[in-house]
């Protein structure tokens, strides 16, 4: 898994990643910037449970794009868990595809399929 | 030993490998972090790193100024300027500015190889005895007895704590506690849980204050301290060590994610994102409302203040107050404003929250009848609505 994250980590504008397991372990991550696993773990959780309320309200959603003024954050949840991207730049669904299409393979090397 | 090292650069090939390296250099608890984003390294505590290797050039500043600046607020951490070229001018600039080592940027293994050993001889303890940089040699005492020694002085002082796994700083200023941080949260939620960190009982350098943070705590620190106490005592007695500290039960728990929206991530009005719509752009308030299943607004505190083909009022209300505090939560993680906007994708419905200085929008859309189109439209009309 870390080779893979250590390639998540040179994608364009990336400045954290992290996919964190059901059971709230971190099976992988990577920062280029001072922000801990503690705090990625954190993070992957409070959108898990962001999810979860939506899901007991008859709203299911996979993926979340939140906006922090110029930076991204970016969460889908997949069966082996849930991956998070912290990007240095707004999003829209073309930057949301370009970003999965080089995320997936990666993490699909390591045998974890997102979708 | 190294504990915890920053890298500042712009090269990501580069961070990497070096951290790698340095993580060799420590032990297993050993941190490394990796900023490429200059200005918000001044954000950092630098004071919290053994070491910080920076590159003479960064995208967005002068590594060598920034030097300067950070050199002055931890000067017990290790400075080594990473150049792309050996030029003399900047070897004699680094130095002059404070640096302890520079660097040549490293590109093959060997001279990786050769780096980290020049990095690892700078740990080394000097023969002539002196006392090893890392905080190994200070006592561990119990933080509430210092913040409060150091109040009752009057004294104007930052307390760097370490505990087993964390570090954080504590600014007190004329007796009273002025800002806390750690990597992650800052302020009173921050200084709360230093109180607790190894129950209590850390290792704490004291430092000259050398510069004063915006005051994010306001409590007194009486009170604050009197928020803790130890089993089976009616009140907090902390003139004794020894013993564990609680928060009182009946006090609100530090972190809770209304305290912390309220008191850490406020709405700034100044933050107009560049790919947000700019409200003073479209104050002729043109852009229709487009088409969706059902839209609705709550406050700040969580009322519901309008809405339209709303079914369940109060679980609408609920759920995107919900969300709300949740994402208060991440933006103290990520160290950031509060969020502007967010988008839920779902296989039957896509959701849209847009946050204003007066609470949050939700829309809820159809995915088979949405583009991305109407949903940066309803944006757009938030925007206008809330200008």
């Amino acid at each position: 898994m870390n080779k893979a994250f250590e390639k998540i980590a040179l994608i364009e504008g990336m400045i954290a990643a992290a996919l964190v397991s059901e059971e709230g372990k971190l099976a992988g991550w990577c920062a280029n910037s001072a922000i801990s696993p503690d705090n990625l773990c954190f993070i992957a959780e409070t959108c898990r449970g962001i999810l979860s309320a939506n899901r007991a309200e008859q709203r299911p959603a996979h993926t979340g794009v939140v906006a922090f003024g110029n930076r991204t954050l970016v969460f889908r949840e997949g069966g082996p868990g849930l991956f998070i991207a912290y990007l240095d730049s707004p999003t829209n669904d073309a930057v949301l595809k370009w970003l999965f299409d080089q995320v997936n393979p990666l993490l699909e090397a390591e045998g974890v399929k997102l979708e | 030993m190294l504990h915890q090292a920053l890298i500042l650069t712009s090269n990501r090939e580069y961070a990497q490998a070096m951290r790698q390296g340095l993580l060799k250099l420590g032990h297993e608890r050993t941190r490394v972090d990796v900023e490429l984003d200059a200005v918000r390294a001044m954000q950092l505590a630098p004071q919290q790193y053994e070491l910080i290797l920076l590159d003479t050039v960064l995208d967005t500043m002068d590594g060598l100024q920034l030097l300067q600046l950070i050199k002055h607020q931890a000067p017990a951490s290790k400075f080594i300027l990473v150049s792309d070229s050996a030029d003399e001018t900047s070897r004699a600039v680094a130095y002059q500015n404070g640096a302890d080592f520079f660097l040549e940027r490293p590109r093959t293994p060997k001279a990786f190889a050769l780096a980290l050993e020049a990095i690892r001889g700078l740990f080394k303890p000097a023969a002539g005895g002196e006392p090893p940089q890392d905080d190994a040699d200070a006592p561990v005492v119990n933080i509430a007895d210092i913040v409060q020694m150091r109040c009752l002085s009057g004294d104007s002082v930052l307390l760097l704590a370490r505990s087993q796994y964390q570090s954080g700083e504590i600014f007190i200023f004329r007796g009273e506690i002025f800002h806390a941080q750690y990597p992650g949260k800052s302020g009173e939620a921050a200084f709360r849980d230093m109180l607790l960190w190894n129950g209590g009982f850390v290792r704490i350098k004291a430092a000259k204050l050398t510069n004063i943070p915006p005051r994010t705590i306001e409590t007194p620190y009486r009170e604050l301290l009197e928020t803790v106490q130890k089993p089976g005592a009616g009140r907090p007695d902390i003139g004794q060590t020894g013993g564990e500290l609680y928060v009182v039960s009946g006090e609100p728990a530090p972190d809770t994610a209304a305290s912390v929206a309220v008191r850490e991530a406020p709405p700034r009005e100044d933050a107009a994102p560049a790919f947000f719509p700019d409200p003073r752009a479209l104050a002729g308030g043109e852009t229709l409302l487009p088409r969706l299943n059902s839209h609705w607004k709550v406050s700040l505190s969580g009322d519901l203040m309008e809405g339209s083909q709303v079914a369940e009022p109060d679980r609408c209300a609920f759920i995107t107050s919900f969300i709300y505090r949740k994402l208060a939560d991440v933006a103290v993680a990520l160290e950031v404003d509060y969020f502007n906007h967010m988008t839920l994708l779902g296989p039957h419905l896509q959701q849209v929250l847009v946050a204003d200085n007066m609470g949050v929008r939700h829309a809820v859309f159809d995915t088979a009848w949405t583009t991305e189109e109407l949903r940066v439209q309803y944006v757009k009309w938030c925007c206008e609505q809330s200008f």
